[in-house]
């Protein structure tokens, strides 16, 4: 092989020319997305404390920067890397759940204990924890010698994912929770699970679950907002209000919608928690149906991207990271739009880039940046 | 599939559902409300304001919606707004608010706390805030008494007539001149079609019929004079306070001076250039919403010696000597004495069927026949008796006549035991002793007043003892008549209602004036024994007033020592130490003011009351330190 040749092979090998543009463009337009419907949703109350309209979209936009920057980091080390440390990313996630739930430098000594603080900002450690749970189950399940998991194995990995999960479901955050779990299933049925073993665990779940609701774990709040769910005539000013209000702003919103910045409800703050976990509902109510199947478009593309890496990988680890990181993204979407238009239960879960939040939107980079990582090296 | 699910349900909602939801949304988001006009200001004489408005941002709770877990939020609200959990909890419990309403618990908060709570509100269920217009007090504490304060309107005033205007979360006078003119500070509310979210908060304004704001009560209260009065009651209550008592025969070493007054009122108009209470209070505890500890600590408790109550309007004590001008008027009106005649001034005196009970005067000393000047100028009580007594006897010879108490008559003549009528709200009558009074009293008791009326009740009625009370304010509103050629008007504060550009609107309200029977010569009479008293070689107030430049400001006065019967105390029984009285008319002919002051336990009239009008007067007319007064005590 002459020298050119061999320059020329390098350079074609090089992680940067194989960079999945349509990822990073999809993710960009997501994150920007929700920096607009932030805005919205929250300018108008802003202005009316006679406080800086912009304060939330800042800190956001300063999240979205910081979550680049981690995106760059991240993709620029051989994900194999990861492999060699997920232990103690693992390790570092539980302590740092043990330790937000359990001692008084979690923020709330008194009620729900979900993040550290740090000057004017928050850390959610559960963020990462999705994170960390990819990382790790993909690298038990990457150093399995038969191809497909044994029973063994897969309690092994299931014993390694529930005390995340367990710590989360806790402080409480059944959202998160239940993000975790399909992190766990997703990635377990790529790697080939059989359905016998899967079966055992639902059980084993719903006999936990049942347990946790004897030994009164379940919050108080928790079961109102599941059994508004079931009832949805109940109560309109208790739990069922915010699902009616994000289903009047939707609804309102018609096939075009009512225009930035002019939906009603958005803009009166009719809809609580709208700049988190009801942000779809700006968006539904301002640009209506047409926007709202723009989005799903880009979360569709988002999957179709995830997936197709998780095949494109040159390894099974990268393929497991990959599959998890889909799952978590498919169950997010699903059940944050599915919980605003009313086909799912209320549960605390942002919508990944377009919710107001600086921790999620961290780990939502993060977990893009590993996807850019696995598909840049597809062939080293 | 999850796509598939999602986009027919939004399809659904968004094109087959949408007109429903569109209805529902222009339904829900208006609203006719009616906006809260601006309350107008309380300015001073100058203009300058003493009670205005400014903006702030209050924490409110509604603890009905404080969710699962109310602790854990209220504990959580109290860490991070860095106040006591039991301070919250405490204005939550206060009774001035219902349930459903929403109470403030936190006053001027800072930004950053509220955008917090904005950014965390599922962790602050029931927690709300607010832009409120608050009073604000520029002058701090001065003239506390009168401005009164704010409070949330009663349900059942909000069913009357005179509060139509207002809704039930308003804010109306409770106290002092906010409640005397409710009417004309609260403005005209405005109403206006405007975008509320479900929790009633103001979005955005649609047009309507604007508010138009309250107009400004102007006061005839001289900032700078005001000041000064109240510097220099508390000077003179802490002087007494290092003052041993040698009168009484308890065993309090010093004079207690637990309490004082003051109040300056212009003879002419009647208005009040100055009115100071102590110990008083600062307004702004009203603003910020008391706790009950605090409540107890500043109001109720003892040692705070009653901060609220109005000494000036509210307080009524016997009035001692400077109760004797008047006495004298009604003698010469009455035929009891003439204007020129000579009264004997023994060392004692008794009623001529009682002589086993003298009554004696303030001195030991003995003098001859004296005039009526003098009578005032050495405060002579037993002068006084005799002119008691006979009012005694006419009354006893005529108790079914129709003026058969012409004594108590004058005097009610002059504003004793009647509404001073002042623009306040709360007022004190005070007290003038008659025989039906007292008959009254024993058909309700039998143990009372057996004897029915006495000679010593009118004995002692003539000194100003005995059964009569007067306020402060009532005793400057006589002394203001004895120099205004007998004129006597209902005392105002205010002394018109302006608009914000300052141009006058309306007139505060009707204000009553009585011409009283006594002439020039009379009331001449009566001037000359007051300026004897404080520039005469033997007047009681010559001590306290040694060395003052009378050429540069006249003063007239009369002194006071007035006997407190004794009282109950938290260590027991005490001997209540005498109240100290000066009322003084300062100033040239043309230019009159009436000053009073009265100290609670502080014994006479020349050590205590007059040096602290004197030291007013320096500050009024900017005489400097005219010297100190000789500490002497006469009556």
């Amino acid at each position: 092989m002459d020298l050119i040749a061999g320059r020329v092979w390098a350079d074609e090998r090089r992680p940067i020319r194989h960079l999945d543009p349509v990822l990073l463009v999809t993710t960009m337009l997501l994150a920007a997305a929700g920096l607009f419907l932030v805005y919205s949703a929250t300018h108008q109350s802003l202005d009316a404390l006679k406080l800086d309209p912009a304060q939330f979209v800042k800190k956001q936009f300063t999240a979205f920067v910081l979550g680049f920057v981690l995106l760059i980091l991240v993709a620029a080390f051989d994900y194999r890397f990861y492999k060699v440390y997920a232990g103690f990313i693992y390790g570092a996630v539980v302590v740092a759940l043990v330790i937000v739930r359990f001692t008084p430098l979690g923020s709330n000594p008194s009620g729900a204990q979900r993040w550290f603080t740090f000057g004017g900002f928050q850390l959610t450690p559960s963020e990462f924890a999705k994170i960390a749970l990819i990382l790790m189950i993909a690298t038990v399940l990457s150093e399995l010698r038969t191809a497909e998991p044994m029973l063994i194995d897969v309690l092994r990995v299931t014993m390694i994912a529930i005390v995340p999960i367990g710590l989360v479901f806790i402080q409480p955050d059944i959202g998160t929770t239940i993000v975790l779990v399909a992190i766990l299933v997703g990635t377990l049925v790529v790697a080939g699970t059989r359905p016998r073993h899967l079966a055992v665990l639902a059980v084993t779940a719903c006999v936990l679950l049942f347990g946790a609701f004897q030994l009164n774990v379940i919050k108080g709040y928790q079961l109102d907002r599941l059994v508004a769910f079931l009832d949805s005539g109940s109560d309109t000013q208790g739990a069922n209000y915010n699902r009616n209000q994000a289903e009047i702003a939707i609804g309102a919103g018609g096939l075009l919608g009512q225009g930035y910045l002019h939906g009603k409800l958005t803009n009166l703050d009719f809809v609580p928690e709208q700049h988190t976990d009801f942000i779809f509902t700006a968006l539904g109510e301002e640009f209506g149906f047409v926007g709202a199947a723009c989005m799903l478009a880009l979360f569709a593309i988002l999957m179709w991207r995830a997936i197709r890496i998780a095949y494109l990988s040159k390894d099974a680890f990268g393929t497991f990271v990959a599959s998890g990181i889909a799952a978590m993204f498919a169950i997010q979407m699903f059940v944050n739009i599915g919980m605003v238009i009313g086909i799912m239960p209320i549960t605390g879960i942002p919508l990944p880039f377009v919710s107001y939040g600086g921790s999620s939107m961290l780990a939502n980079f993060i977990a893009v940046g590993l996807l850019l990582n696995i598909h840049m090296r597809r062939f080293t | 599939m999850m796509f598939a699910a999602l986009t027919a349900r939004l399809w659904y909602l968004q094109v087959l559902a949408t007109q429903g939801y569109v209805e529902q949304v222009n339904n829900a988001s208006f609203r006719w409300l009616q906006v809260e006009p601006e309350r107008g200001r309380i300015l001073d004489s100058k203009g300058d304001p003493l009670v205005e408005n400014r903006l702030t941002r209050v924490v409110t709770v509604q603890e009905q919606l404080l969710g699962d877990d109310p602790e854990a939020v209220l504990f959580r609200l109290a860490q991070h707004l860095d106040v006591p959990e039991q301070d919250i909890v405490e204005r939550l419990q206060s009774k001035d608010y219902y349930d459903y309403q929403r109470v403030p618990v936190a006053i001027d908060v800072s930004e950053e706390d509220i955008f917090y709570i904005a950014e965390h509100s599922d962790e602050f269920p029931g927690v709300y805030w607010d832009e409120q217009t608050v009073r604000r007090y520029p002058r701090g504490p001065l003239a506390a008494h009168v401005l009164g304060q704010l409070g949330l309107i009663d349900r059942d005033e909000v069913d009357q007539p005179a509060f139509e205007d207002y809704g039930p979360n308003e804010e109306v006078g409770k106290t002092g001149l906010e409640k005397t003119y409710e009417r004309f500070l609260h403005g005209v509310p405005g109403t206006n079609k405007i975008v509320v979210n479900p929790a009633g908060k103001l979005l955005d304004e649609l047009g309507g019929r604007l508010p138009q704001p309250g107009d400004d009560v102007r006061l005839y209260l001289d900032s700078r004079l005001q000041a000064a009065v109240e510097r220099r009651l508390q000077e003179g209550i802490e002087r007494a306070r290092s003052m041993p008592d040698e009168d009484t025969a308890n065993d309090v070493a010093n004079f207690v001076a637990n309490a004082g007054a003051v109040v300056v009122l212009d003879p002419k108009t009647f208005g009040v250039e100055a009115s100071a209470s102590w110990p008083s209070f600062d307004p702004n505890w009203f603003v910020k919403g008391m706790t009950d500890r605090e409540n107890r600590e500043r109001i109720t408790s003892p040692e705070a010696g009653g901060p609220l109550f109005d000494r000036v309007t509210q307080g009524t004590y016997a009035p001692g000597s400077t109760f004797k001008p008047f006495i004298a008027l009604a003698a010469v009106r009455n035929d009891v004495t003439s204007l020129g005649a000579y009264t004997d001034c023994p060392s004692s005196w008794a009623y001529p069927l009682d002589p086993e009970h003298p009554f004696n005067n303030w001195s030991s000393y003995s003098r001859g026949p004296i005039s009526i000047p003098t009578a005032l100028e050495v405060s002579c009580d037993t002068v006084f008796y005799q002119w008691g007594a006979e009012f005694y006897d006419r009354w006893k010879a005529d108790q079914l006549g129709t003026a058969s108490e012409p004594l108590q008559r004058d005097l009610r003549g002059f504003g004793f035991g009647r509404d001073p009528g002042i623009d306040l709200p709360s007022r004190s009558s005070g007290f003038i002793p008659t025989a039906d009074w007292k008959q009254k009293q024993h058909e309700a008791d039998d143990k009372l007043f057996p004897y029915g009326w006495l000679p010593g009740d009118d004995v002692l009625m003539s000194i100003g003892q005995g059964y009569v009370l007067t306020s402060p304010l009532q005793v400057a509103a006589a002394y203001a008549s004895l120099v205004n050629g007998g004129r006597l008007c209902e005392p105002r504060l205010a002394e018109r209602i302006q608009n914000a550009e300052g141009r006058p609107v309306s007139k505060p309200g009707p204000q009553r004036c009585e011409d009283l029977p006594y002439t020039q010569q009379e009331l001449g009479v009566i001037q000359e024994g007051l300026r004897q008293v404080v520039q005469g070689d033997e007047g009681t107030a010559a001590s306290a007033f040694a060395g003052f430049p009378f050429a540069r400001v006249p003063i007239m006065g009369k002194t006071g020592t007035a006997e407190r019967p004794g009282f109950t105390t938290v260590e027991g029984q005490t001997q209540g130490q005498d109240t100290s009285w000066f009322a003084a008319i300062v100033g040239p002919s043309n230019d009159q003011h009436v000053i009073v002051a009265m100290v609670e336990q502080a014994g006479h009239g020349s050590t205590t009351a007059a040096p602290i009008v004197r030291t007013i007067i320096e500050d009024m007319y900017d005489l400097g330190d005219t010297g100190a007064p000789v500490i002497e005590a006469t009556d």
